[in-house]
C-alpha cells in the first residue's frame, strides 16, 4: 500500500492528466462546431492564438468547460489573465480545481 | 420543445408585456425581477409550467456570474435574452447625487453587458441566439432631466452593434428596440401638460403602447428577423419622424 502523501501525490497526477484530457477533447469539439482548423500537434508550448482556434472559439471552450467542469476561472480570478500557451490555460484550470476542492 | 426566453425588469410595464406575448407564442419564459409583482404572479398562475420566476437584484454585479450559471444550470440553455430591466431618475445633472449616477449606470449599462456576456456563452455553444436591448428615443433624442438615462441608452445601441459584429458568425443577433413615451410605471413623472403636448407632437396623435413595444420584440425573435442584426427598431407612434 502506498504512503498517503505518495497516494496523494498519485492521485494527483492522475487529476491533471484527465484534466488536460478533457480540454483537449473540448477543443476539438468546439473547434468542429466554431468551423476552425486545429494544428495537427498541440503541445504544452503551443501558442493558443497560433492553435487554429478563434477568438470566438476560445469563448466557446470557456464555455463549455463551464458546463462540464463547473468552474470559470477567468471569472473568479480578482485580475484578468489572458494565457498564452496551451500549458498555461491547464495550469489556470488546474489552480481553480484544486481551490475549489479546499 | 419550447425555446426559452430570459427578460429583466418582467415585474412591471413593457417587461411585463413582453412576457404576455411571449407566452402567448408558445415560448418558455424565465422572467427575473426585483419581486413578484401581483400582475407576474397572475400571468404564472395561468401559464405554471411556461413561466419561471427568479428574483434579481441587478445592481448587485458580483453575482451575475454565478446567477447565470445557476439559471443556466437550472432551465438550460437560452434561446435568447431581453435586457429590459432599466432605472429611469429624473433630475438636472447639476444637481443628481453622484451615487445615483452610479447606480443608473451600474443596472442600465453594466449589468445588461455582463448578462449579455454570461448568457451569450450557452448561445454560442448552441450556435444560435437572440440578444434583444431595450433602448429609448432618448439615447438619440434628448430630453431635459434624462441626461444619465440618455447616457445609459446610447452606450446600450452602441454595445449592441459591435457585440451583433463579434457574434454574427456564430448564428446570434443583437439588436435594440427604442420605444417612445409609454404610459408605465416608469414614465408616471410625465403628466399633465408634458404629456399632452408629446401626444400631440407624435403623428399618430398617441403615445406608443408596451404592448406595440413588446410586439417589436418578439417579432426581432422570430425565424423572420434572423437577418436582422445590429440595428435599432424604434417604436414611438412616430414621434421622432
Amino acid at each position: 500500500m502506498l504512503p498517503p502523501i505518495l497516494f496523494n501525490l498519485f492521485n494527483g497526477l492522475i487529476d491533471t492528466v484527465k484534466l488536460e484530457q478533457t480540454i483537449r477533447t473540448t477543443l476539438a469539439h468546439v473547434a468542429t462546431i466554431a468551423n476552425c482548423k486545429l494544428i495537427a500537434d498541440i503541445t504544452d508550448d503551443t501558442v493558443l492564438l497560433q492553435s487554429g482556434l478563434d477568438s470566438l472559439g476560445f469563448a466557446m471552450l470557456v464555455a463549455q468547460l463551464e458546463e462540464d467542469l463547473g468552474i470559470d476561472p477567468f471569472s473568479q480570478m480578482q485580475i484578468a489573465v489572458y494565457p498564452r500557451t496551451f500549458a498555461e490555460f491547464v495550469t489556470i484550470y488546474r489552480q481553480a480545481q484544486q481551490d475549489g476542492n479546499k | 420543445m419550447a425555446k426559452l426566453v430570459i427578460v429583466t425588469g418582467a415585474s412591471r410595464g413593457l417587461g411585463l408585456a413582453i412576457c404576455r406575448q411571449l407566452l402567448v407564442a408558445g415560448y418558455e419564459v424565465l422572467a427575473l425581477a426585483r419581486t413578484l409583482s401581483n400582475e407576474l404572479q397572475q400571468l404564472q398562475q395561468h401559464n405554471d409550467k411556461r413561466l419561471h420566476f427568479t428574483a434579481v437584484d441587478l445592481s448587485d454585479l458580483e453575482q451575475l456570474s454565478s446567477l447565470c450559471g445557476t439559471l443556466v444550470k437550472q432551465y438550460g440553455r437560452p434561446y435568447a435574452l431581453i435586457n429590459n430591466a432599466a432605472v429611469g431618475y429624473d433630475g438636472v445633472l447639476a444637481t443628481m447625487h453622484n451615487s445615483e449616477i452610479s447606480s443608473l449606470l451600474n443596472i442600465n449599462v453594466q449589468a445588461p453587458i455582463l448578462l449579455s456576456k454570461y448568457l451569450l456563452r450557452p448561445m454560442l455553444l448552441n450556435q444560435s441566439g437572440r440578444i434583444i436591448n431595450i433602448s429609448s428615443i432618448i439615447a438619440r433624442t434628448g430630453f431635459n432631466g434624462l441626461s444619465v438615462y440618455a447616457a445609459s441608452k446610447a452606450a446600450l445601441e452602441g454595445f449592441s452593434k459591435s457585440l451583433a459584429r463579434e457574434v454574427g458568425k456564430a448564428g446570434i443577433t443583437v439588436n435594440c428596440v427604442a420605444p417612445g413615451y409609454m404610459q408605465t410605471d416608469m414614465t408616471n413623472s410625465l403628466q399633465g401638460d408634458k404629456l399632452e403636448s408629446v401626444k400631440r407632437r407624435s403623428p399618430l396623435g398617441r403615445l406608443a403602447t408596451p404592448d406595440d413595444a413588446a410586439a417589436a420584440v418578439l417579432y426581432l425573435l422570430s425565424e423572420q428577423a434572423a437577418s436582422i442584426t445590429g440595428t435599432v427598431i424604434t417604436v414611438d407612434a412616430g414621434s421622432t419622424a
